[in-house]
């Protein structure tokens, strides 16, 4: 008996594929249901911004970083934040500290819950995708409530943040927070238990610890492969050595140590961390000013930075060179997604159509990061 | 027979993990629906259930703007146009254009916090649909206005002193950067007890 005759197939994925988180685009080869590999095409939503940095000036900048990655902009804002403290030498007073922290923390929830949202729906659960997504608005009702917008927040200045916590703030936080820690063991048993979700995702594109140091995956990737690197536990940065709270890894406890379901349930973890963090936080604050004293023309000396945080998607680089005039003569920004790109191409080989949408949903890729 | 254990086995968990999700979303039929029918079949306008903070389309008092062209400087965008020309007559500043192009605006908010009156401020309004990009340019001035000056002590005139005392209180509330608002507010309290201890809180 002859053998089928089979010819591969180069399809195009994108850039409007919903699926696809942002406008990303792959070229597919295919041979049936099975890749030979999928080619990411990266720079479609490219808008210069780092370019915009040399023309606008150190405040100005402020509010285009919210745009590097808009769904967790709090860490792009601190990153830019402390990138020109330690250019100028400015220091932060502690209770502009721990609002940095809160609202960031309060992002990282909200970044996790979109992610493993939208996790549900590429596989085809709709339900899920709803109730993340309701939890999230609450938590944007919270952020719109402290800094009057719910995306682009803008909330933080060189120096510290732009407004204190509003009265009453505290309270609906932790009264939100007692109503979240349910809701996710809810969520859990609704989605991530799931005998199909769970077959869907595990044993799917592994990798392992050695390949993702090499990859240079950061954040809940990396962590996902086994590998116990935060940067608020081993570089710390701002207050968070204040605060306790465990690093969740990868156990392969569902599959294969690395796959899919272990980055999803990094994730999951992670948001019970950033609770107990929250909680930590706002018992804690110190009273006090929360904006150090920056003149308006902030002209700092000349050299350069590097800057480090943890965002929702990992490691966030921000690489600043000042000439001692009032607009950065460069500025670079490094960004977990677009590492996360790199590796798609090598592990898409052998794998189905269908199991590159959640590939891409497990790498938690948003596009604007990529291209900034 | 192992094989025919673990069929089972799945079939089991996929059976009994299946109506557990189900179980939870049937308990949503219970619980109070989050969703609003926004606009039309709601008791209250959104506008005005948004916090104090929010950040929607930009106003301008143009009766206390002093024409300090703070605001056009610290736009990232440029989106704000003023043209504030001295009187060579009566030596008095003359505000002939003050635009802004909200298509352009990116409600960062930077405008509003170096006023020194807090003319120019944002509303909780969002909804700014229109058919063209000129329609989107808010023209604030009609006629050439003169630019209002700070007085010392309390406004007297009773036509502005409103509208400065609106504004004086969006800046101690909202956009003085830093400005401690909590302890402000714990101190506000205290100091209505101390003034009235018998009374409940």
């Amino acid at each position: 008996m002859s053998t089928l005759r089979t010819e591969e197939m180069t399809l195009n994925m994108g850039p409007q594929h919903p699926s696809t988180h942002g406008v990303l685009r792959f070229v597919v080869r295919a041979d049936g249901e099975v890749m030979r590999e999928a080619i990411p095409d990266v720079g479609y939503l490219h808008r210069s911004i780092e370019k915009i940095a040399e023309k606008v000036g150190y405040h100005g900048f402020m509010p285009y970083t919210d745009r590097v990655d808009y769904v967790c902009a709090m860490f792009t804002n601190q990153g830019w934040g402390s990138a020109c403290e330690r250019l100028g030498n400015i220091e932060v007073p502690k209770r502009g500290e721990y609002c940095r922290v809160i609202a960031a923390e309060f992002n990282r929830l909200a970044s996790h819950l979109l992610s493993i949202g939208t996790m549900g729906m590429d596989i085809g659960a709709m339900t899920p995708f709803t109730h993340a997504i309701r939890e999230r608005e609450m938590i944007n009702d919270l952020i719109e409530e402290l800094c009057g917008a719910r995306l682009t927040f803008n909330y933080m200045r060189i120096g510290g943040v732009a407004w204190d916590l509003p009265p009453g703030w505290r309270e609906k936080s932790n009264a939100y927070l007692d109503h979240l820690e349910p809701i996710l063991d809810e969520f859990n048993n609704l989605l991530s238990y799931n005998k199909i979700y769970v077959e869907r995702l595990a044993n799917i594109g592994i990798i392992t610890a050695k390949e993702a140091i090499d990859y240079n995956l950061v954040g809940p990737n990396l962590r996902g492969c086994g590998v116990k690197w935060d940067i608020r536990k081993d570089i710390p940065y701002s207050v968070y050595p204040d605060f306790d709270f465990d690093v969740p890894v990868g156990n392969g406890h569902w599959g294969t140590l690395g796959d899919s379901m272990d980055r999803y349930m990094v994730r999951v973890f992670e948001m019970k961390e950033s609770v107990k963090i929250l909680r930590q936080a706002l018992a804690k604050i110190p009273s006090g000013p929360v904006l150090a004293k920056v003149p308006r023309n902030f002209k700092p000396p000349a050299g350069e930075c590097q800057i480090r945080v943890e965002s929702a998607r990992g490691d966030m680089g921000w690489y600043v060179v000042s000439d001692g005039t009032g607009y950065p003569w460069r500025v670079h920004v490094r960004t977990g997604s677009f590492a996360a790109m790199g590796i798609i191409q090598k592990l898409s080989q052998g794998l189905m159509i269908a199991d590159l949408v959640t590939l891409i949903a497990s790498l938690d890729v948003i596009a604007p990061e990529i291209d900034r | 027979m192992s094989g025919v254990s673990d069929y089972v086995q799945n079939i089991k968990e996929t059976v009994s993990t299946i109506f557990e999700g189900m179980a939870i979303t049937a308990s949503h039929f219970m619980r109070k629906p989050y969703t609003v029918q926004y606009p039309d079949r709601m008791a209250v306008r959104v506008q005005d259930t948004l916090p104090f903070r929010y950040r929607g389309i930009l106003e301008v008092d143009l009766e206390i703007c002093t024409g300090c062209l703070a605001c056009e400087r610290l736009c990232p965008i440029d989106c704000i146009t003023i043209v504030a020309d001295k009187d060579p007559v009566t030596k008095q500043l003359l505000l002939s254009q003050f635009d802004i192009d909200i298509a352009k605006c990116m409600y960062c908010g930077l405008c509003s916090e170096p006023c020194p009156t807090g003319s120019i401020h944002h509303t909780t309004e969002f909804e700014g649909a229109d058919y063209s990009l000129e329609s989107l340019i808010r023209r604030f001035v009609k006629d050439p206005v003169i630019a209002y000056k700070p007085k010392k002590g309390p406004e007297t005139d009773q036509r502005i002193a409103p509208i400065l005392n609106r504004g004086m209180a969006y800046l101690d509330q909202w956009a003085i950067p830093g400005s401690d608002a909590e302890a402000k507010a714990a101190a506000d309290k205290a100091a209505a007890e101390t003034a009235a201890p018998g009374e409940p809180s």
